[in-house]
């Protein structure tokens, strides 16, 4: 394989200063939000579908493999070029192309940052419903990919509920349409199984939003509990008696201890859990809610419950749940997110198990999650310097996906598979099950071009493969990387 | 080609002498008039497994069947050998309330699915025709729903998992039983409205939803389709307790009537507020409270479905914003009955006796064209069908599409020709 042609003919096609080769400028794509890396041999930044098109093109071409990347803050290793290649990174691709209130949709480039639909779309009353926490710094096209989810996903669905149509560049290299704005378009539903596909049938170059009307009202409740267990029950309590809330976030007391010291929330320092819920709706609709949870966490012992009802007072309450990770960076050098989904139901057992887990394996663990859905977020705490910490937190985290599946869930509710879960596939799908699966990705032609490595049950690791990688492009003179 | 004595043998080998037989002189399993050569009836996902690889070798083209209610949706088959009955795959597997999920076998009626559920205060936000007892499998596979769609959402929506019997009589699982899972690629969207051409429907979860404390209907009269529009676009950025909003129009002669059914649905407050405020926006856009609390059912669609009836019945995909222009182009045309949904764009115009069918269907889809819309033929007289794609022309991802039928169905022995572009 020719790298320098693959160089000179992506420059010709894209422009020459939006390819990078050199190994320091390859560095930044390196990694996503995740623990793994794998380096590109070359980065290109298109403009438009017809560049990313010409760049496909290129890339099969010279016969290496293609793999999108938006904002690179995946965490299931979406964006990391697994098996080297081309990298299309859609950041110029940033425009929102429309906006239509009148049938609340809007058209938007794969670039655009999450949040920035929602601040286009105020001033019309409307906002994008999908809000997975880096909102602020994740693009759309990397939530399609992924099928990001978000506290609110609870009452609203993730974003494949709120993608009505997509423009692709299939692994020929060409423009297709998927789906579109109006209801019920002709043919089988491809833009539902590109959402959520991770980059390995198609790269996604626009992207029909659905947008939805901005409630009259929100109520934002937190409420804690001396131990998990009545918190969870408090959740089944609530979910049980029909009532969907906007959001029904836990966080244990680990999470609270990491957060307080910098968010000073007030929680008590001897508190077991805390829920964060929000109701929302018609005002008397939004009301009646908060009632009925305040009464349902008072019958299972709540010891204080705080309500906000101004957008001031609902972000204080929120500040604790958003500035959790972040805090917990402070408590250990590093922290591994895992991404499971129960049964909501089976939360007290399940949450048992990965406490159990995670102190026979020797390791702190701070919960914060979506509880309403039964999406549990464990982070665990380690020392990546530690000689096999990395080895055993990842053991850790296998056990705790067991766990999930054993009580009838997935080994992901919004994260991904990516390359790190590939190989727990196998225990939820059948070896048939994945093979029609591969079909799809056969009728996309997409076998080995878009983000190889991925979803898909190997015994190829990815890190091998990185660690490949590193050795050739140390051998063309980046002498300072190993 | 196997005999049809031999194939009926063979079926009563996999599912025993009582089910599987030939077809009488009855209509029940034909599809545009067409009869298969044999009915088999499978109780198992074993059983349907192997039918499929029973006829998966001897290339017999095969449609599945539930409830059977809307029986001639799609284009002519291009072949029909064998019917599919899956009435008897008609158990709920797993229902767990708390959890607000429900696993059903395909063959399921949807009301008695709704029945079951409604004991738990719950149910799936499928709008069933009253009346009808179509499959939960058939449901899916024709991606049937109406207009609370825009309030609870689409089969797509809140369809998380999936078993679907493949081409070669492999069981097979999609998704997943709970509520959020982005665990490989989501085919249960895939299998969704793909018409039994990509595989076959054995068993579903659905999410499902409380039951509103309070449900009510309301109806308006009103004099034009814009003021309807216009009406429904108010309603919908106040944020009202909204179930579903439905617009009728039919042909009276004048075809000036137009009649707007509200539903909506929560709890007191919200319910008794969103009343009063209709009501002070009625005047607003002149209109008039119909009669009773029930709607007037000018049979609109069901003139239309009824499968006696040899008329047109056509369902466009407007954008919205342009349905009441779209509807003045229809009357224009030949003013159909009409049903709509002024929250979704979607319409149903039915032209029950129309002579001039072909004509008809062109100079709408013309129509439909210039407003940037669909147009999916639900019905029509069979010498019609002969000459016509019901789903109109092929869509941009056409080439796509074919690929994803070739890898589902390599022998294309699923419902063959009743998809877009005859896949």
């Amino acid at each position: 394989m020719k790298r320098s042609t693959l160089v000179r003919d992506l420059k010709g096609a894209i422009g020459r200063h939006w390819v990078l080769h050199t190994p320091e400028d390859l560095l930044v794509y390196e990694y996503d939000a995740t623990i793994d890396r794998g380096l590109p041999e070359v980065v290109v930044l298109p403009e438009d579908a017809g560049g990313v098109a010409r760049a496909v093109r290129i890339a099969r071409q010279h016969d290496v493999p293609v793999t999108a990347r938006g904002a690179g803050t995946g965490l299931s290793g979406g964006a990391i070029p697994c098996e080297g290649g081309v990298v299309i990174v859609t950041t110029r691709m940033n425009r929102i192309l429309e906006l239509d209130p009148e049938n609340q949709i809007a058209v938007v480039e794969p670039g655009v940052i999450n949040l920035d639909i929602s601040r286009a779309a105020s001033p019309y009353g409307l906002y994008y419903a999908p809000d997975p926490s880096s909102q602020k710094a994740c693009s759309i096209g990397g939530n399609v990919a992924e099928n990001a989810g978000g506290p609110h996903c609870l009452r609203y669905g993730s974003t494949t509920n709120h993608v009505l149509g997509l423009e692709i560049v299939t692994a020929e290299g060409e423009v297709v349409l998927l789906g579109g704005k109006t209801a019920n378009t002709p043919g089988y539903d491809l833009t539902g199984v590109v959402v959520g596909s991770e980059g390995t049938l198609a790269i996604v170059t626009k992207v029909i939003v659905r947008l939805l009307y901005k409630p009259e009202a929100t109520v934002t409740l937190l409420a804690i509990f001396d131990a998990v267990t009545q918190a969870s029950r408090a959740v089944s309590a609530i979910i049980g008696r029909g009532m969907i809330p906007a959001a029904l976030e836990m966080m244990d007391k680990n999470t609270m201890e990491a957060v307080e010291p910098f968010v000073h929330a007030g929680y008590p320092p001897d508190a077991g859990a805390v829920l964060l819920i929000e109701v929302e709706g018609l005002r008397e609709a939004a009301q009646e809610q908060a009632d009925a949870v305040v009464s349902i966490c008072r019958e299972l012992n709540a010891r204080e419950i705080r309500i906000g009802l101004s957008q001031e007072d609902r972000d204080k309450l929120w500040a604790g749940r958003k500035g959790a990770l972040g805090a917990l960076g402070r408590l250990a050098p590093s922290y591994y997110i895992l991404d499971g989904v129960i049964p909501r139901t089976l939360l007290p057992t399940v949450l048992d198990g990965v406490y159990e887990a995670c102190e026979r394996f020797g390791f702190r663990v701070a919960n914060v999650f979506h509880a309403g859905d039964g999406n549990l977020h464990p982070n665990v705490m380690f020392d990546e310097r530690v000689p096999g910490a990395t080895q055993r937190v990842l053991e850790l985290g296998e056990e705790i996906m067991r766990l999930c599946v054993d009580a009838g869930g997935s080994i992901t509710g919004e994260h991904g598979v990516g390359y790190e879960k590939r190989n727990y596939m196998s225990w939820i799908f059948s070896a048939d099950d994945l093979e029609v699966m591969s079909r799809l990705k056969a009728a996309f032609g997409a076998s080995d071009a878009f983000n190889p490595g991925k979803i898909f049950p190997t015994s190829k690791g990815c890190g091998e493969v990185s660690s490949r990688m590193r050795a050739a492009i140390a051998k063309v003179g980046a002498g300072a990387y190993v | 080609m196997i005999a049809q004595a031999t194939v009926l043998d063979d079926l009563r080998a996999i599912v025993g002498d009582k089910h599987a037989y030939l077809p009488d002189d009855s209509p029940t399993f034909a599809v545009d008039g067409m009869n298969p050569k044999a009915i088999v009836e499978p109780r198992t996902y074993e059983e349907v497994g192997a039918v499929m690889r029973y006829a998966s070798q001897a290339g017999l083209a095969t449609i599945a069947s539930g409830g059977r209610t809307k029986p001639d949706i799609g284009n002519l088959p291009a072949r029909y050998d064998l019917a599919l009955s899956l009435s008897r795959l008609d158990q709920i597997i797993e229902y767990e309330p708390a959890d607000l999920t429900v696993t059903c076998q395909a063959g399921i009626s949807v009301p008695e699915l709704q029945r079951r559920l409604r004991v738990h205060g719950q149910k799936v936000p499928l709008d069933e025709r009253p009346g009808k007892q179509p499959s939960a499998g058939g449901m899916l596979a024709t991606n049937s729903n109406g207009p609370s769609r825009h309030a609870f959402g689409e089969l797509r929506d809140f369809t998380i998992g999936m078993r679907v019997v493949t081409a070669d009589g492999r069981t097979t699982r999609a998704g997943g039983k709970v509520v959020k899972n982005v665990a490989g690629y989501d085919l249960c969207k895939l299998y969704i409205g793909s018409l039994g051409t990509l595989g076959v429907i054995v068993e579903a979860t659905f999410k499902v939803m409380p039951v509103a404390r309070i449900e009510r209907t309301l109806a308006f009269r009103l004099r034009t389709p814009g003021n309807a529009c216009s009406l429904a676009a108010d309603l919908l950025r106040r944020g009202l307790a909204l179930s579903y909003l439905q617009l009728r129009g039919w042909n009276n002669g004048a075809n000036d009537s137009w009649l707007l059914e509200i539903g909506l649905a929560g709890s007191e407050g919200p319910v008794a507020r969103s009343e009063n405020e209709l009501a002070g926006m009625a005047a607003d856009f002149k209109a008039e409270v119909a009669d009773g609390d029930a709607p007037v059912n000018a049979g609109a669609t069901d003139s239309g479905e009824s499968k006696e009836a040899r008329g047109l019945l056509c369902r466009f995909s407007v954008l919205p914003s342009r349905l009441s222009a779209f509807i003045g182009g229809l009357q224009a045309l030949e003013p159909p009955d009409m049903v709509a949904e002024p929250a979704t764009g979607v319409l149903r115009a039915s032209w029950p006796n129309s002579a001039a069918a072909l004509t008809l269907l062109e100079r709408s889809r013309e129509i439909a064209k210039s407003h940037s819309a669909a147009c999916f033929v639900e019905r029509c007289p069979p010498e019609l069908k002969r000459r016509i794609d019901v789903f109109g022309d092929p869509p941009p991802a056409f080439e796509l599409m074919r690929r994803v039928k070739q890898q589902f169905d390599p022998n294309g022995i699923l419902s063959p020709g009743r998809f877009v572009g005859r896949l």
